[in-house]
């Protein structure tokens, strides 16, 4: 994803090509070394990432238990998809998750390299205490919000109760909604600090004269942020984007941990549907449909935000 | 604390923002993209003290909760799973930690399982990117291109969504409930990033030193080993933490790959102190073991973050 973008690589191709133009019988040589030192990289990734691809692809058309013998079936595991409530009830659940927390994580990861980026003092220790909530991780993150999302004993409610905004009975994972508004708060103290790096990389490498001939012309703060910031920012507004919107797509480990899908199966996440599905109920080639359809959406999402928000730039 | 440099991966980002000599040295030296905020220095002088209250407030709210975990997890069980009281409250004790090491529920064991993933992740990681990217870097080859796509495209692959037919693969090659396995599983989602930066990083070694080794005989591996590699070093430090982050934190795969509980890594054995598969749901015991499972990323993040900041710099990230 992120990557595709700089693999052009120009400024050492030059020297490359001559280093390796000395002697032709070197080539073959070369060829062969550059070979061997890529071949580990390669072995690794086509084994535990291509070819599981396109087994996952070839199981979904069978209908292949855990264990014991499987037979083709052709497409029905993608047509018992469509009427299959509980798998689409968590793509919906997904996204709607997903349009909850990206723009508060965008806008406070937005606000957050607005307050960093400068190299005033102490703005490099406040850079490494807002990111490391995403260092820590979510699951140990998700644990301690288990213990402290409890009725009575948790410290959530014993805060909200003395400010008079809930009760301190109130049970966090037995309503939707409140599991939900609890999993987003968490996800968004968490995934902020990344985008305020992101964020903060892409401005700090705009050449700062825009910004004294802006000053010059009588430009005030918002305006330069708005006509030269946000433009030259495009890149790394659309990588953060993308990194932040596939990320929530993708989720399992806040939804498994806190609320365990609950109630019923109203915040089982998709990851979590083919989680269940292969591990619980063994139904690995439907799993396997189900993953085939993820990665179709993911690579839309990216797709489509890559292109919308990079298109008319360079 | 480090300071965070944000710019040492590439000439194409000489500044670390939080070095003003080495920005205005940037600067004077016209190289496009490369100062740092210009009209910070103009503020500088007015409001530091209000800039610096604001940080404090700010960043308290993305550090208090970790701090108030790591409080929280030296009450005794009863503190934890009670309403609070002023009595007991401030009652601080090693407790949960003494119950969690002492072998009843061999979180030990789940600990260094999670230490030796994450390190032979880690170790795998560096290695193999370290000589993917030699060959990437320096060697032209046909279908290089091809092969280089090829690596990036786990890029794009989320690995939850091959998680079904791994399982089966996994199996097949007795790497199910295995170590080495989920290391192995581990180092090839981390090779898209690992192998980018380290094509990068030798991209950049400036060609006389290359030309100097082989006009002195060095064999390719000599030149990769005595010459090259202190060079690409930071490199292979960003790929390698990368690698041992993801790993330690790592859930989901540990969990559909790891059935023995003696094989389980810690984020996965805490889901078991969760559910209370040990006898009674100890909150205390959940703590602590969270904790147990932050620490090891706060250290080693506060050590090494700007080799951290350089791959979000170079952009080499994966959602």
């Amino acid at each position: 994803m992120a990557a595709t973008e700089a693999s052009g690589a120009t400024p050492a191709a030059g020297w490359r090509a001559g280093w390796l133009r000395r002697r032709s019988a070197a080539d073959r040589r070369n060829a062969r070394v550059g070979l061997v030192f890529t071949a580990p990289a390669l072995v690794l990734v086509g084994a535990f990432a291509l070819f599981p691809l396109g087994f996952g692809v070839y199981i979904s058309l069978t209908n292949w238990p855990l264990v014991g013998p499987y037979h083709f079936i052709g497409l029905s595991n993608y047509s018992s998809l469509i009427h299959d409530s509980v798998f689409l009830q968590s793509i919906l659940f997904t996204l709607k998750y997903t349009a909850i927390v990206t723009i508060p994580i965008f806008v406070v990861g937005y606000a957050l390299a607005v307050f960093v980026r400068s190299n005033r003092r102490g703005s490099t220790v406040f850079r490494t205490l807002i990111f490391l909530p995403y260092i820590v991780g979510l699951v140990a993150e998700s644990y301690m919000a288990v213990v402290e999302l409890q009725p009575s004993s948790g410290t959530v409610n014993f805060v909200l109760s003395k400010l008079g905004i809930v009760s301190d009975t109130t049970a966090w994972t037995v309503r939707t909604g409140l599991a939900t508004t609890a999993v987003c708060i968490l996800v968004v103290w968490f995934a902020s600090g990344l985008t305020m790096m992101l964020l903060m990389a892409g401005m700090q490498s705009i050449p700062t004269d825009l910004y004294e001939s802006a000053r010059v012309d009588g430009a005030s703060w918002w305006s330069a942020e708005r006509r030269i910031t946000m433009p030259l920012l495009r890149r790394s507004i659309a990588l953060s984007l993308i990194i932040s919107v596939v990320g929530s797509f993708l989720a399992f480990n806040q939804f498994f941990i806190i609320t365990d899908g609950g109630p019923g199966t109203s915040t089982e996440s998709v990851v979590m549907s083919i989680f269940q599905t292969a591990f619980a109920d063994t139904d690995v080639g439907l799993a396997s449909a189900m993953s085939v359809v993820l990665i179709i959406v993911v690579g839309l999402i990216t797709f489509v935000q890559f292109h919308y928000l990079q298109g008319d730039v360079d | 604390m480090a300071s965070v440099r944000s710019g040492q991966q590439s000439g194409a980002r000489p500044s670390p923002a939080s070095d003003p000599g080495a920005r205005r040295q940037a600067r004077g030296g016209g190289r496009p993209g490369a100062a740092g905020r210009g009209r910070s220095g103009r503020r500088a002088s007015g409001g530091l003290g209000l800039y610096i209250a604001a940080g404090v407030l700010i960043s308290a709210v993305f550090v208090v909760p970790l701090l108030w975990e790591m409080f929280r997890s030296l009450q005794p069980e009863s503190t934890v799973s009670n309403p609070p009281s002023a009595a007991t409250f401030g009652h601080l004790t090693f407790a949960n930690y003494r119950t969690l090491l002492s072998g009843q529920d061999d979180i030990i064991r789940n600990v260094m399982n999670s230490l030796i993933v994450a390190v032979l992740t880690a170790a795998l990681t560096a290695v193999v990117s370290t000589m993917a990217g030699y060959g990437f870097g320096l060697f032209r080859f046909r279908g290089s291109g091809l092969v280089f796509g090829l690596v990036l495209l786990a890029f794009m692959i989320p690995f939850q969504a091959v998680l079904t037919p791994l399982f089966l693969e996994l199996h097949y090659l007795h790497l199910l409930n295995s170590l080495i396995g989920l290391a192995l599983f581990y180092t090839t989602f981390n090779l898209p990033v690992g192998v980018y930066v380290m094509r990068n990083s030798f991209l950049q070694v400036p060609r006389e030193i290359v030309d100097a080794a082989r006009v002195d005989g060095a064999s390719v591996t000599r030149t990769l080993l005595s010459v090259l590699r202190p060079l690409v070093l930071p490199g292979i430090a960003t790929s390698a933490l990368y690698a041992f982050l993801f790993s330690w934190t790592e859930f989901l795969g540990a969990l559909s790959f790891m059935t023995n509980d003696s094989l389980f890594t810690l984020p996965v054995a805490l889901s078991n102190v969760e559910t209370g598969t040990y006898g009674a749901i100890n909150y205390g015991l959940l703590l602590a073991g969270a904790v147990i499972a932050m620490i090891p990323c706060i250290v080693v993040y506060v050590a090494l973050q700007r080799y951290y900041v350089r791959g979000l710099v170079s952009g080499a990230l994966k959602g």
